[in-house]
């Protein structure tokens, strides 16, 4: 929860005295910060490294000289120039602290014993360090009602506020969700949410963290633990894939909180609610902590349920069930799904496993829900801070990054609105990011390709795919002035539409613009991590193509596979038509998060054995003969990969629960069930035959990233080397014309939705919101649908009753949904197999009036 | 001769006064301030002290206090306040009697009884429960099963807190700001102490 200022790189120096002593500090920065660099702490409350200074608190007055005499300044204020003499311990500064801390301590009510941030609180610290010791006020303090909630997961005391704006400030200034703020007057004044509005910002959790007091708490920790109760360890989240750092701060074997921890290329201190709270999925009712199995049978006629088993009898059914679909079909009959979850370590444990013991190569680490993994493979990849550079352009083809991926809004959000960053948003409809991007551009579904290539080529200046000539000239100027370099943000638009537009996108704009380097904004854990090991058809570990394997895999491996396997819709596909015997989830629960329900239920009836391997049953490990309980976040050590390719330690924090074991010791213990030996023994050693192995990390070894120093991460080679995947331009994707009836879907996601682990947090499952069908209001008079009023929508998989609601964001002539919400699954809706899934929305007549009250439910 | 000197000290003790007690039959008189195992007090209108803070976990030396809190339920609070001491367990295979956790209670929650004489039988007996420290309704300790004790020795249980002041000064003259306590009221002050008022 360090608060201390970045390091800078002295570019303009100017002499400074500090108490005494000649310092040289960067001209213009904060007096504060340069102080803190040269080891002087000043006292400070308001003051916030990531924050615009604001002077709220008037705690960090010392006795500064700038010619005109030494008087009190406020150092967060004040801009370091020459011959400054600044005096941090003179008897004026002191009394100025002493009385600023007992003017802040006349109305706080010094409930630290009941205080959540009692122990940790900068008030109690800076008070015993800097304070007068005694107080001289004897009156009745002022009185608010103790905690209100001003959101699900935020409890607001206002008594122990002391107004220094942080909060506030974070609100406005950072998450842009400027939900809290100053109200009333003189000492009355409060912060407060405005009146039937709570404080619903997806960052709300950052406020508790940087409140300098107690006066901010969340609910999910209140009264847990006290500071000095928690042990503490640093890792990284993998709730999303952006891997922010975080201490994972945990009391008698169990995780109680994660707090961010300032990386300056990553997270900036910052974290999602969704990472923060998710923890609490950890100790949720329902984890596996033993295996779960259906007694000796393999699906026998009658289905048995789910019962617990010992690891020994698990294994051995897992292996028999592998076993035998080896002696049926050869390895095409063993198929994977996931495992973006696990750590690289277990995923190359169980890329081994799979593809060089087993020798299948159907394997895929995405569900259906990402975008071509030679995208990702094949391109150089950028950083955050590439995306990010002042100045720079960056464009952003992919889903909602505030909804999927929170802090790299965030970051992009504070380029596009501090740094002078141009976004050219091309997403499905408006989303987080529209507000800030210089030009936002949602084509309809189907029609990226066109609306790229009209961008990059220019040509007839006519709307192409629904969108306004003026932007699309207005993006292809501001690319024309890139040189070809730019950042592209790409990810899944939407799960209704086929990825080879996106890949057909890439590709016009890799070959109009010769620097391209990509930021894959793909939403699971470690996914970056998965393909890099191996975890896509066609692919090795260290983005080296099958095809091309080098000799150092058939050396150290058993067996390689024999030629290029199935990604997860043909993974999917084979098992509906009974060609996969061993269908195996690592992870992975494909009936929810494939985006097309009926194929997903068609494979796991048609697939003669489901293996799960995973921490909860959800609705697809549910059908699986056996369960093999796995350990979690926090409960294994190893290392994960985020988006730009960054590899971050991971640190074990607590056991896992019951016999619930590492992903990778599982692989290896299958391994040894089926009379191989992957010859893995530990992460380290695991780690160690991947830096040999592997291009990618080659000059990685394990002492580098346990390195204090690189406590960041060290970013793998990514840059496509001779052998790599390469990305090569798709034949393009066809779309049938739209007919005048028909309406595309756009189905999104949201940050909470009704997912396996997101469900299982007690902050944040009541959090998913239900879905709406969007649509743009000019759609409304052709189609005589009302605002609020239910509509039919069905497509050729099925159809359903909805609610209707006018959205100016999304484009006309489709219709968006939410993957995932608690009221309606969208996979019942969608075809895999077409590029564009089309709906009808005729409007419900003869009960529109009666249910039209309901929509404010 | 020598051997009659030691018959001399023999008989002589004869007719002394004897020191032996039959203890446990009988028993000393024990020191007002005495460490012996902890109580959990109340407030004179039976709301528990303890608001389940953790100073006292925090600062024992032998690591031998468990506490959790959890919010007071709003229609029935334990406690007054936000939070109360929702476990409360001190393990006496560990406890070293220093008094640190009573120094540290901010609401004189806790404090040390003369009561020391219990033998436990088996281990989870040593590990005290909230329920087990909480004073009765009357303000007296709850005698276990494995304690040995008679009338009138579980007067006094928050005597050695009695003697320390806020400052830590036995002789220090100025209020010291007990607070009521169920069962025994406001307790009179020691010598060299104010307990009427005047405010803080």
């Amino acid at each position: 929860m360090s608060e201390a200022p970045a390091d800078i790189e002295i570019t303009d120096p100017v002499t400074i005295t500090l108490d005494g002593r000649q310092v040289v500090v960067q001209r213009g920065a904060l007096l504060i910060d340069a102080c803190e660099r040269n080891g002087v702490y000043i006292p400070r409350f308001c003051y916030h490294p990531r924050m615009r200074p604001v002077g709220m608190c008037r705690m960090c007055l010392v006795e500064v000289d700038t010619g005109r005499g030494a008087s009190l300044q406020p150092s967060c204020m004040l801009q370091c120039s020459s011959d400054m003499v600044v005096d941090t311990q003179s008897d004026k500064t002191r009394k100025a602290q002493e009385g600023v801390l007992e003017f802040l301590l006349l109305n706080h009510p010094l409930d630290c014993p009941v205080c959540d941030r009692g122990g940790e609180c900068p008030l109690q610290d800076q008070t015993v360090g800097y304070g007068p010791g005694e107080t001289r006020f004897v009156d009745e303090k002022r009185h608010y009602e103790k905690p209100i909630a001003i959101s699900r997961t935020v409890l607001l005391d206002r008594e122990r506020c002391i107004l220094c704006d942080r909060c506030t400030r974070f609100a406005k200034e950072v998450a842009g969700d400027p939900l809290i703020d100053f109200q009333d007057r003189g000492s009355r004044t409060q912060v407060n949410t405005f009146p039937n509005q709570p404080f619903a910002s997806y960052f709300s959790g950052n406020t508790v963290q940087i409140c300098p007091v107690g006066a901010l708490t969340a609910e999910p920790y209140r009264f847990k633990a006290r500071p000095w109760d928690l042990e503490i360890v640093e890792s990284s989240c993998t709730t999303c894939s952006v891997g922010c750092r975080v201490t994972i701060q945990s009391s008698r074997n169990q995780v109680l909180r994660c707090l961010g921890v300032d990386s300056d290329p990553v997270n900036w201190g910052w974290l999602c609610d969704k990472g923060r709270y998710g923890v609490e999925a950890l100790n949720a009712e329902g984890r596996l902590g033993v295996p779960l199995g259906r007694g000796r049978s393999v699906k026998t006629d009658d289905e048995t349920a789910l019962e617990e088993v010992s690891w020994a009898g698990a294994l051995r059914t897992a292996a028999d069930a592998i076993t035998s679909a080896l002696d049926r079909r050869g390895p095409e009959g063993v198929a994977v799904i996931g495992g973006a979850r696990l750590t690289n370590e277990a995923q190359y444990a169980w890329v081994k496993l799979l593809k060089g013991v087993i020798g299948t190569d159907n394997l895929d680490a995405q569900l259906g829900d990402g975008i071509p993994a030679e995208i990702v493979l094949g391109l150089p990849l950028a950083t955050i801070d590439d995306a990010c550079r002042p100045g720079s352009t960056t464009v952003v083809v992919s889903g909602d990054p505030k909804e999927e991926l929170p802090i790299l809004y965030l970051r992009l959000r504070h380029a596009a609105v501090q740094d002078g960053v141009n976004l050219i948003e091309i997403g499905p409809k408006a989303g987080g990011l529209t507000p800030y991007a210089t030009v936002a551009m949602h084509p309809l579904p189907g029609e990226l390709a066109d609306l790229v290539r009209a961008v990059v080529g220019g040509g007839a200046g006519g709307a192409v795919a629904g969108v306004d000539p003026a932007s699309i000239e207005r993006a292809r100027s501001l690319l024309a002035d890139t040189d070809g370099e730019m950042t592209l943000v790409v990810g899944r638009r939407s799960l209704s539409e086929d990825t080879g537009f996106t890949a057909d996108a890439v590709s016009v704009l890799v070959s109009a613009y010769d620097k391209v380097r990509i930021l894959p904004a793909l939403r699971r854990a470690n996914v970056l991590g998965a393909l890099t090991m191996g975890m896509a058809p066609g692919v090795l570990p260290g983005r080296v193509a099958l095809a091309a394997a080098p000799d150092a895999y058939s050396t150290r491996w058993p067996a390689l596979p024999a030629g290029r396997g199935l990604d997860t819709t043909g993974i999917l596909t084979a098992a509906a038509e009974g060609r996969i015997d061993t269908l195996i989830l690592l992870g992975a629960d494909p009936l929810t998060d494939f985006p097309d329900r009926d194929l997903a239920e068609r494979a796991l009836a048609g697939a003669r054995n489901v293996i799960a391997v995973d921490q909860f049953v959800n609705d697809s490990v549910r059908l699986a003969e056996v369960v093999l309980p796995a350990a979690g976040f926090a409960e294994c050590a190893g290392t994960t990969t985020n988006i730009e390719g960054r590899i971050l330690k991971l640190e074990q924090s607590t056991t896992p629960p019951g016999t619930a074991r590492p992903d990778w010791m599982i692989a290896a213990e299958l391994a040894a069930e089926l009379g191989s030996d992957l010859g893995l023994d530990s992460v380290e050693q695991i780690w160690k035959e991947i830096a040999e192995l592997s291009p990618s990390h080659v000059d990685l070894t394990w002492e580098m990233l346990s390195d204090p120093q690189n406590r960041d991460g060290l970013v793998a080679r990514g840059d496509p080397l001779p052998g790599s995947v390469r990305f090569e331009a798709p034949e393009p994707t066809a779309h049938r014309a739209l007919d005048s009836y028909s309406l595309r879907l756009v189905a999104t996601r949201k940050l909470y939705d009704e997912g396996t682990m997101v469900g299982r947090c007690r902050s944040c499952a009541g959090l998913a919101e239900e879905t709406a069908l969007a649509m743009n209001p000019h759609d409304f008079e052709r189609l005589g649908v009302e605002d609020g009023g239910r509509v039919t929508v069905s497509s050729k998989r099925g159809s359903t009753v909805i609610e209707a609601r006018g959205e100016a964001g999304v484009p006309r002539n489709s219709v968006a949904l939410v993957v995932n919400a608690p009221n309606f699954d969208v996979g019942t809706l969608i075809d895999a197999n077409d590029a564009v899934n089309e709906v009808r929305v005729e409007a419900l007549q003869s009960v529109a009036g009666e249910t039209g009250s309901e929509g404010g439910s | 001769m020598g051997y009659l000197d030691g018959f001399r000290v023999t008989f002589k003790k004869l007719f002394e006064q004897r020191v032996t007690q039959q203890y446990p039959a009988e028993k000393q008189e024990k020191p007002v301030r005495l460490h012996g195992r902890h109580v959990l007090n109340r407030y004179e209108d039976g709301m528990e002290k303890c608001i389940g803070c953790e100073l006292c976990a925090g600062v024992c030396p032998a690591k031998c206090i468990y506490v959790r809190g959890k919010d007071n339920p709003v229609d029935d609070p334990v406690s007054p306040g936000e939070r109360y001491g929702f476990v409360y367990e001190i393990n006496y295979l560990r406890c070293i009697h220093c008094d640190l956790c009573v120094e540290a209670c901010p609401t004189e929650a806790i404090t040390e009884s003369k009561l020391f004489e219990f033998s436990f039988t088996n281990r989870y007996d040593a590990i005290y429960t909230r329920d087990e420290l909480l004073v009765d309704g009357d303000g007296r300790p709850r005698q276990l099963p494995w304690e040995d004790w008679r009338e009138g020795e579980d007067e006094w249980t928050s005597g050695w807190m009695r003697a320390t002041s806020p400052s830590g000064d036995v002789a220090f003259e100025n209020t010291v700001a007990w607070s009521g306590e169920l069962g025994h009221g406001i307790r009179p002050p020691e010598q060299g102490q104010r307990a009427d008022g005047g405010g803080e």
